[in-house]
């Protein structure tokens, strides 16, 4: 199977929020407490491999080449034209020729064992992910991925004992944190304890599954399996809202699907023919599906994916016991008991959400950035993002990443979670304790 | 105790009024059950059993009625009871016999009484016994909200309306969105994928003030699940044709934790007053998905201890989707850019229902309806609908089979959370004739 392709998912992600949810979002990205001091960044010079360099590949090495002092000795990719492009990147940037990895779909393997890196960028498709993370940690690099990071729980365990053997991290942690205002709000108690929230993915991506420049490898996902197949940008709201692994945890989700079909008629309009063989595969992912997920302290969530029916982007909901916002991209609200003017009435949540920016996203000062317009899927800003600059701080100063490996796979987990409770009748599926315990004296990420 | 006052309603009423279209408030009939001809003007017997704020409500309504009658009611409150009778007297009709001794009366009322039905306005554990003894007693029932609390009684009205034809229905109770549901029928939405909405309302002052409903709070104190669907269903279940080619197969249910009326008590009584103390069993937070036998999703909410503002609803078909929240609609192919919403106010005027529309009440009695819920001055539809039912021996808008439906999923969802969200089976109340039963198309 090809490894690489476009992936727009990203891209227009970030285009919407940008519209909508400030620079907060965009710029959402931050270390845990004792992670990150605002001490003087070092200038290491860093050393990245790039594995798979489709639309989401290009705009990290972009982004990347930007930086002072990054250099990139390596770079993975079987379709030859992108590796072209990506190697030109490089050399434009006044770095060393990079050595081409392209003898085929494994041979990240070969980049992992041959060269000497901090850390691998990895923008493959997702059944690549958790190789690419594996062979990086057991040859002493990091591992950043692009979401998921698992599609299955032995692939997240496997994650986690080469982090703890080896001491190498792996981590999604370019997926950044969302709704910074938000969580600045809820960590001040805004909000009072939190009870419930909702958020999805909700994202027509019929087109994406279909075209060849887009993800066609997202289909056979959606042939193969039925459940929520993509978790991680919802969760990258509700995790830390919800202070999951850090002093709560999962505890146990249900899942239900409803009927699917979406894509099979999307075929006959794709290929303006009725009788495509396409019209008539059997897809096993349903048009919609929720998943209602309980903590170990009784919060709840509820977490949606369809990307099948036509609509526009999703709801993010969170109630606590003194108030509660609900917001898209055209319209965010708020009701805060005691505080809003009305008795139960909302109120617009922008004042809140300004005056509540979130100090990493105020104080983000971006290092000057070499080159111009960043490059690829998610690109089009010319400073250099703050997930960017986070990673590569937390990098040389030996930190941890925003998301920890515990993180990073329990928002991935989601996904074969949801399909062991969907293929049983919406049975309740026990939620592995990833951290083994620690989740109970973990302190609640605190991005400074 | 088994009345007090029903202040849901008239919140839910005056909420609606702001954010709906009118015709929310107004009840239909299934074609079947209602032809254009004009109305007969026969003289009907009703019996009113609880006749609090919901019941002043509805009593007020049927007495602005030309040939109603209401030569019976029972009230535990000698206030409400003789509030009533003076009401009755006011319209012109015969003074009414009073029913009073005790919260069982009301099967004194049904045996002595020739009525043609009773509107039953309980607390809610006395809903499924009244319309019991008014079915057994060749009475209709008509009763507020939920119809039964339990599996039980679920069963039990639907045996007791086949063997004696008397039917129990919760026909007061509104279908809501009615353009939408227009919208639906026509096929603008494709066919219907998943819809969600809830009963969102914060009823702590409700739960533990006197004058309101204090008997809810035991029900929080001893169940944990969806309390109170049937204001929800009354927009879901016509747009997802359950029972009408299509019904619930199975449920799960899951409760978050529950501190919020613990704290309410210690706020407003102390931290040691009894209720900041006592184990409430109600999670805040209920949600359940339900899944049809056709494969549609159906989203259900409950909260009523947590401060917010009211719910959205949300309904997604394969061509289309609409979300209250600001009420907007994504139509593929019809709204004007790609994946954006677009305001569905357009949309909800083109789309008025035709029984909205045409709704040419009947001249009413009296001035403006007293009572929770009241303050109009003209013959509510849903009554106007009721009293044609009963005049021409048709079916309520909300059958026995659709109403118990309605109101089974708060056992059902206490099962669910008891079992750790476990799938429960929906009974077909129908048995069986859900396959043929035709849609319901309101004329």
């Amino acid at each position: 199977m090809n490894k690489i392709y476009y992936n727009r998912r990203k891209f227009v992600k970030l285009s919407t929020t940008a519209a909508v949810g400030g620079a907060a979002v965009l710029s959402g990205i931050g270390f845990p407490k004792e992670a990150s001091a605002q001490i003087q960044t070092n200038n290491r010079t860093l050393r990245l491999g790039f594995v798979g360099i489709g639309g989401r590949g290009s705009y990290h090495l972009n982004a990347a080449l930007g930086i002072e002092g990054i250099e990139v000795p390596a770079i993975c990719e079987v379709i030859p034209k992108r590796l072209q492009q990506a190697k030109k990147w490089i050399e434009e940037a006044g770095l060393p020729t990079p050595r081409l990895y392209d003898r085929g779909v494994t041979d990240f393997n070969r980049l992992c064992e041959t060269e000497k890196l901090d850390a691998v960028i990895c923008s493959t498709s997702w059944e690549w992910h958790t190789p690419v993370c594996l062979a990086a940690m057991k040859n002493d690099k990091h591992c950043v991925s692009e979401v998921p990071i698992v599609l299955t729980l032995d692939e997240a365990w496997q994650i986690v004992e080469t982090y703890e053997r080896t001491g190498k991290w792996a981590t999604i942690g370019l997926e950044g944190f969302g709704q910074l205002s938000l969580l600045n709000m809820i960590q001040k108690g805004m909000l009072g304890d939190i009870i419930h929230a909702e958020t999805g993915y909700i994202h027509d991506l019929r087109f994406v599954k279909f075209s060849p420049d887009e993800e066609p490898w997202r289909l056979q996902h959606s042939i193969d399996r039925n459940g929520n197949l993509y978790p991680d940008h919802p969760m990258n709201k509700m995790l830390p809202a919800l202070d999951i692994n850090h002093g709560d945890k999962i505890e146990y989700l249900v899942s239900m699907s409803s009927f699917g079909g979406m894509l099979n008629d999307y075929a006959a309009i794709y290929y303006k023919n009725k009788n495509h063989p396409l019209t008539k595969t059997k897809i096993a992912l349903g048009n919609y599906n929720a998943s209602l997920i309980r903590t170990t302290n009784g919060k709840m969530m509820t977490l949606i994916h369809d990307t099948s029916t036509p609509h526009p982007r999703e709801n993010y909901r969170i109630q606590g016991t003194k108030g509660l916002y609900v917001g898209d991209a055209t319209s965010k609200k708020i009701y805060i008991e005691g505080l809003s003017p009305v008795e139960h009435e909302w109120e617009p949540a922008d004042p809140y959400l300004k005056e509540y920016e979130h100090p990493i996203a105020k104080n983000y000062n971006p290092p000057p950035r070499r080159g111009g317009e960043i490059q690829g899927h998610g690109g089009g800003g010319t400073q250099t993002p703050q997930h960017w600059d986070r990673l590569v701080r937390a990098l040389r100063e030996n930190k941890l990443p925003d998301w920890d490996v515990y993180d990073s796979i329990t928002s991935s987990a989601i996904s074969p979670i949801t399909e062991a409770s969907v293929a049983n009748k919406g049975k309740a599926v026990d939620f592995p304790d990833f951290t083994k315990g620690k989740w109970k004296t973990r302190p609640p990420i605190t991005l400074t | 105790m088994y009345k007090k006052y029903d202040r849901r309603n008239f919140v839910k009423l005056s909420t609606s009024g702001t954010f709906d279209d009118a015709d929310s408030f107004r009840n239909i009939f299934p074609k079947e059950a209602f032809p254009q001809n004009q109305t007969g003007s026969k003289t009907l017997r009703l019996g009113f059993i609880g006749i609090g704020g919901r019941g002043s409500y509805h009593l007020n309504a049927a007495l602005g009625i030309e040939g109603v009658e209401v030569p019976a009611i029972c009230e535990l409150k000698p206030v409400r009871l003789y509030q009533a009778k003076r009401w009755i007297e006011a319209a012109g009709l015969p003074t009414p016999r009073l029913y009073d001794r005790g919260p069982e009366d009301f099967k004194r009322l049904c045996e002595s009484e020739d009525l043609d039905a009773i509107i039953c306005c309980t607390p809610w554990e006395y809903h499924t016994p009244v319309c019991v003894a008014a079915m057994k007693n060749n009475k209709h029932a008509v009763t507020e909200v939920p119809i039964c609390i339990t599996i039980e009684e679920a069963w039990e009205i639907v045996e007791i309306y086949e063997s004696t034809g008397k039917w129990a229905t919760m026909g007061l109770e509104f279908f809501y969105n009615l353009p939408i549901l227009n919208m639906i029928q026509k096929g603008l939405f494709g066919d219907i994928v998943h819809a969600e909405t809830g009963y969102i309302h914060d009823l702590r002052m409700v739960k533990f003030t006197p004058e309101e409903e204090p008997w809810r709070l035991q029900h929080s104190l001893n169940r944990n699940g969806n309390l109170y669907p049937d204001h929800p269903m009354a927009s879901m279940l016509l747009a997802l044709d359950i029972n009408h080619g299509d019904r619930f197969d199975y449920i799960q249910s899951m409760s978050s934790n529950s501190v919020m009326l613990n704290n309410y008590a210690a706020l407003n009584y102390g931290k040691d007053s009894l209720y900041a103390k006592a184990k409430v069993s109600l999670g805040d937070y209920n949600a359940s998905i339900v899944r049809t036998i056709n494969g549609k999703m159906m989203t259900i909410i409950h909260d009523t201890s947590t401060p917010h503002p009211r719910e959205d609803y949300r309904i997604q078909g394969t061509k289309g989707v609409y979300l209250s929240n600001g009420k907007r609609i994504y139509l593929e192919g019809i709204s004007p850019k790609e994946h954006e919403w677009e305001p569905a106010d357009k949309y909800l005027k083109e789309y008025a229902h035709p029984v909205t529309v045409n709704y040419n009440p009947p001249p009413r009695k009296g001035g403006a309806i007293q009572g929770h819920g009241g303050g109009g001055t003209q013959t509510p539809q849903h009554w106007d609908r009721l009293v044609r039912a009963l005049r021409e021996n048709k079916l309520p808008d909300w059958d026995v089979y659709d109403s118990v439906t309605s109101s089974a999923i708060i056992p059902l969802s206490c099962a669910s959370v008891a079992n750790r969200s476990q799938a429960v089976d929906f009974p077909d109340f129908t048995k069986g004739k859900w396959k043929t039963s035709p849609r319901i198309n309101l004329v």
